[in-house]
């Protein structure tokens, strides 16, 4: 086919006039049968160079992309112009994933995107040795590099893979983001006859700033004060989730249009963030870097970095995502260049120069994990508990000790386990000091983006060796004026003042229930919870219902409130009765993380006043409507009685009955000492019993500090077995992301 | 390099065509100037009416190409849970297993453990499934003996001597090849039996078969000739008069190969004798050579056949008897007509009717019996192993 027949056909299927040089050089060598690197910025047209062969193929086109958010934008567009495509993911049900397996196998499929994680899948390889298969994409390339600024180990078996495929087979691999380094890791990788084709990657339309700031207040404040201001919608990325909580509560809180984001949240709340940002449903989402990449919207009017990314490659992955229609787009960093007096390191710098200095856990954790592995062949979850090392620092140790060879992930039965291999090589943990080095050389050079004086789109891609000869502009280094930081707004600062005292985080406990009824051929899925006490939410596909006390019909057919009440029933019955909880503030924010440590472990007495204080401001917002039958408090493992005196307070202030009866049939350990769920869970499990009735009792139950709450859901279980009506945690303090030392 | 793996995996999965015949095809690219990687000999279909392929062949390879990306992914499954596949031409593949099975030979076979083992002395050893209390024995001191002296021990995984060999070689701290009946990816409970002697490198897994193949009664006949063609020399314990064991060994007799077998006790009943009649080397309890009198190469049948025919024919010289007469003579508990067919199946007497009675005399007097045993129907490799 040569380029004019192509065109034709390009015009009919994609609405499409012509193909750019580029794409054409790719298509034409794709459909030889060869394999193509192409390096294009974000918006370049890179997908259109598979998926347009992928409908001359005869066969099947398989497309490994590292992002769900991205396969579901694309299945869209590609059923839209009457391409048959569909994706296999986590997010679909099994019964979902098998039918598009089972449309592949039937050879139905034109394009089939899969998560790479898939490779490990036993079912997914069983089924994909059946298919006709006529080419391999490999989206996001730099992913399979090691010296790309995100490895993703699942990617290390498509390398393996597209290292065994047949010479005939094309390959494409595609990404926006790759320095020459890079560049040739994943030309070595994929091997064969292979060609490169590098585009430049300037973005023209992004106006570029760097605000430095002397706090994180000042941050809050700024975006306060101009948020509103921009035009259209956009993303707000910082560092760490709670950060996105408490960045995303803050602007709602004054008014502005905000909602958060991150990976941890379950796949339907993710999925419905992600539709209400194409939607503009919001002026902004505060996000960590899950969010955003390969989303197909074209007119993310700004994107705010309140935390430096660790490197310029990441940077300029992050705000790629920006602006594709090539309109006016804003792009702003906040740097914190307030130094620490001892180290002299940045603010700003301490949280990747964290990420980066612990990305890999001890040796000795290393040799644990191999000497376990030495003695039997274990799961992920065995591993974890026998070594008591977090569950994601075991997941980085197993990674790294495959991609080494000393250990292979096999398949016993249906359980995968870890092997450890004979005449395995002894573990290179320089390598990890060698990458680390690399990695914070990067920072470096991101901190210098921010002091530069040189054109910023310039210095960006002066980094990621851009194939251009090109002046920049549009920054805050050339025709744009700087934002400087005035006097402090006082109304603001002490309206985040008094955001800071208001604001209660919230225990994610309640259990929910669905179903996925069809109604006239379609699927929908009710999701059933129990937040706070007489309180039901109904979720009917993503809209949400909240109704206290009894359901309003006139919302839901006959039918649909006949399924809902079936899983009402259901779930009373066979779920725990714990609702959320409310703590009265974050461990280690405020003072209040320092006060409970000098009381618990270094004999500072009694809880204080102001603790109560704030716990009960926690509990009155929170659960100041409700009536309470009893209060019971979590039995002490070492602390003495610290929670038995704070909840006798607690109850008389309130004045609701104390009660002493809930206690421990066992010793148990401190939480703390275990490092993943799987040992916390087992150390508390059956290890509390109380010989009152608690039949359909309401109960407040309190702890000092909630972290990965296992404690309190055991608790939970228990009183739901004896007939308890709701269960409600308060507690003074949730930890941020791990357990407090 | 790897890629070729998926083409070696292609061709040992083809159907219908034998492995002597891929292995001959590949051998004609090996041969031809300049030689064909295996990767040509699927990507160029031109090349194949010069390498002998027939038009029949020529549609086996189009689908087969077909099939090669698919079997990429099969490849990266295995390869990534630490299972090595190994073909015909690669120096990992063993020498022993070459030579003795010729074109014969597995293309592709695969392993998980530590194949230097492949390239080390080795020792098959043998037996039934059901094996008597003295066959473990001997078993047991075959392995001793051979571990002691450095030499790897292949066997099968059945049960019985299978077994012993392998559990005896891991108490002496040897080495032991497991030969698989099955795919190299289904042996899960294995694995996790002898987890530790396969990562200290004490054992190799091997399989000739798909590597997602279940057990088969054909997969476990064919993979005995794959211990034999593994192993330098053969000790078999016990075996009867048919199944494996005695196929394996009249097998390997009519191929030449030197196999000892266990000297059975007088009270055994099995076939071990006869293996020795026919070939198989005698060694004693402690696997120590023996030599053996004509005497001692008799099984008991033939020994009391001996005693009966001897006395028939000492009758005979005496002159012409009846049947009934020889009965009474020797002391029997025969049928007059079983002494008759009896008679009559003997080569150097005659039946002569006299009066219309049946009288028996000898053509002979001087000459001796023979024994003299049919060769068995050969064993045919004709199912090929990897359909």
């Amino acid at each position: 086919m040569n380029r004019t027949q192509a065109e034709i056909k390009l015009k009919r299927v994609f609405n499409i006039e012509h193909f750019y040089d580029e794409q054409w050089n790719a298509i034409s060598k794709i459909l030889a049968g060869e394999r193509v690197l192409m390096i294009e910025r974000t918006g370049f047209g890179k997908s259109l160079c598979y998926q347009f062969p992928a409908i001359l193929f005869q066969g099947i086109t398989i497309v490994f992309s590292p992002l769900i958010a991205l396969m579901r934008d694309q299945v869209n567009g590609l059923k839209s112009k009457g391409i048959n495509a569909a994706y296999i993911n986590s997010e679909q049900s099994e019964e979902e994933n098998n039918q598009v397996i089972e449309q592949a196998l039937n050879n139905q499929l034109k394009i089939l995107y899969i998560a790479p994680e898939r490779q490990e899948n036993q079912q997914w390889l069983e089924a994909v040795r059946k298919m006709r298969l006529s080419m391999v994409v490999i989206d996001e390339a730099h992913t399979i590099s090691t010296w790309g600024h995100d490895f993703r180990p699942a990617f290390r078996r498509i390398i393996n893979l597209v290292e065994l495929l047949p010479s005939h087979l094309p390959v494409l691999a595609t990404t926006a983001t790759a320095t020459k380094r890079v560049q040739h890791d994943i030309e070595q990788q994929i091997g064969g006859k292979l060609t490169t084709i590098r585009g430049s990657l300037k973005r023209e339309n992004f106006k570029l700033f760097v605000i430095r700031v002397k706090s994180e207040e000042e941050k809050m404040i700024w975006l306060a004060q101009h948020l509103n201001s921009f035009k259209g919608t956009g993303i707000i990325y910082s560092g760490t989730r709670f950060a996105t909580e408490n960045y995303a509560k803050w602007l709602q809180y004054v008014g502005i249009d905000a909602i958060d984001y991150n990976a941890g949240f379950d796949a339907d709340t993710r999925k419905s963030v992600e539709k209400g940002l194409l939607e503009n449903k919001w002026k902004c989402i505060v996000s960590t870097n899950a969010l955003g990449m390969g989303i197909d919207k074209p007119d993310i009017r700004f994107v705010i970095h309140t935390q430096m990314p660790v490197s310029p490659i990441h940077y300029y992955q992050e705000i790629g995502r920006a602006g594709r229609d090539g309109l006016p787009t804003i792009i702003i960093l906040f740097f914190n260049d307030n130094k620490d007096e001892q180290s002299g390191v940045s603010q700003d710098l301490e949280l990747p120069k964290h990420f980066i200095e612990s990305s890999r856990p001890s040796k000795s954790k290393y040799m644990k994990i191999i000497e376990l592995l030495k003695e039997e062949p274990l799961s992920e979850r065995l591993l974890a508990q026998k070594s008591n090392i977090k569950l994601g620092q075991v997941r980085t140790i197993k990674y790294d000790l495959m991609d080494q060879g000393i250990i292979k992930e096999v398949l016993l039965g249906k359980s995968k386990k870890y092997e450890y291999q004979y005449n395995a090589p002894t573990l290179n943990y320089q390598l990890f000091d060698r990458l680390r080095e690399l990695k914070l050389k990067d920072l470096r050079s991101m901190e210098k983006y921010v002091y530069t004086s040189s054109p910023r789109m310039g210095y960006l891609c002066h980094f990621l060796d851009s194939d251009e000869d090109s002046t920049y502009s549009n920054c805050d280094n050339t025709n744009l004026p700087k934002a400087i930081i005035k006097e402090q707004d006082s109304l603001l600062a002490n309206k985040l003042q008094e955001f800071r005292e208001t604001y209660f985080p919230v225990l994610e406990l309640c259990d929910f229930s669905f179903k996925t009824p069809t109604f006239d051929g379609e699927k929908i899925r009710f999701t059933v919870r129990t937040p706070y006490p007489d309180v039901i939410e109904i979720k009917k596909g993503e809209q949400l219902y909240r109704f206290e006390n009894s359901i309003k019909d006139n919302y839901f057919t006959e039918q649909e409130l006949g399924i809902i009440k079936d899983i009402i029933s259901q779930h009373r019955k066979n779920k725990s009765h714990i609702t959320n909880g409310v703590a009265a503030a974050y461990y280690g924010v405020t003072n209040v993380g320092t006060t409970l440590h000098r009381c618990k472990y270094n004999n500072g007495g009694d809880f204080p006043q102001f603790l109560l204080k704030l716990t009960l401001k926690a509990f009155r917002k929170i659960f100041g409507a409700f009536s309470f039958d009893m209060v019971l408090y979590v039995p002490p493992t070492i602390s003495g009685d610290l929670v038995r005196n704070f909840a006798t307070s607690f109850a008389s202030i309130i004045k609701v009955p104390i009660c002493h009866r809930l206690t421990k049939t066992r010793t148990t350990k401190e939480q703390k000492v275990f490092n993943n769920r799987f040992g916390k869970h087992d150390n508390v499990e059956n290890a509390f019993d109380i010989d009152i009735d608690v039949k359909d009792k309401t109960i407040i139950l309190i702890d000092d500090i909630y972290d990965s709450g296992e404690t309190l859901k055991e608790i939970g279980r228990l009183l739901t077995t004896k007939g308890a009506k709701w269960i409600a945690p308060v507690v003074i303090a949730k930890t941020v992301g791990g357990t407090p030392q | 390099m790897n890629q070729e793996l998926t083409y070696w995996v292609t061709l040992a999965s083809m159907p219908v065509m034998w492995t002597r015949r891929k292995n001959e095809i590949y051998i004609n690219c090996f041969k031809h100037e300049p030689r064909i990687t295996i990767t040509q000999l699927f990507e160029q279909p031109s090349l194949w009416p010069e390498l002998g392929i027939t038009q029949e062949e020529a549609q086996l390879f189009t689908q087969a190409k077909a099939e090669l990306a698919n079997n990429s992914f099969l490849v990266e499954d295995l390869l990534s849970q630490g299972y090595n596949i190994i073909p015909l031409h690669s120096p990992e593949y063993p020498i022993t297993l070459k030579q003795n099975l010729k074109s014969g030979a597995p293309s592709v076979i695969y392993t998980k453990g530590n194949i230097e083992l492949l390239h080390k002395p080795s020792v098959a050893v043998v037996g039934s499934r059901n094996a008597d209390n003295v066959s473990l024995e001997f078993t047991k001191n075959i392995v001793e003996k051979e571990v002691a002296q450095g030499k790897v021990i292949v066997s099968g995984f059945a049960k019985g001597i299978d077994r012993q060999a392998l559990d005896s070689t891991l108490e002496h701290a040897g080495e032991s090849i497991i030969v698989l009946p099955q795919g190299i990816t289904t042996f899960n409970s294995g694995y996790k039996q002898y987890y530790k002697p396969i990562t200290q490198g004490k054992v190799l897994v091997l399989s000739s078969f798909h590597p997602k193949a279940p057990w088969c009664v054909e997969f476990a006949m064919a993979r005995n000739a794959i211990i034999y063609g593994l192993a330098s020399s053969i000790y078999a314990a016990q075996s009867d008069n048919k199944g494996g064991t005695w196929q394996g060994v009249t097998d390997g007799l009519r191929k030449g190969r030197e196999i000892f077998v266990r000297y059975p006790n007088k009270e055994e009943k099995n076939a071990n004798l006869l293996l020795i009649q026919k070939g198989a080397k005698a060694v004693d309890f402690f696997g120590e050579s023996l030599t053996l009198s004509s005497e001692e190469l008799m099984t008991a049948e033939e020994k009391e056949k001996n005693k009966i025919d001897n006395g028939i024919r000492h009758l005979l010289s005496r002159g012409i008897t009846t049947s009934k007469e020889i009965i009474s003579a020797l002391k029997l508990d025969w049928s007059d007509s079983k002494m008759k067919n009896y008679l009559r199946k003997m080569l150097d007497i005659e039946e002569i009717k006299i009066k219309n009675k049946i009288y028996f005399k000898s053509k002979t007097f001087a000459q001796q019996s023979a024994l003299v045993f049919e060769d068995e129907v050969p064993y045919s490799n004709n199912k090929d192993i990897n359909k």
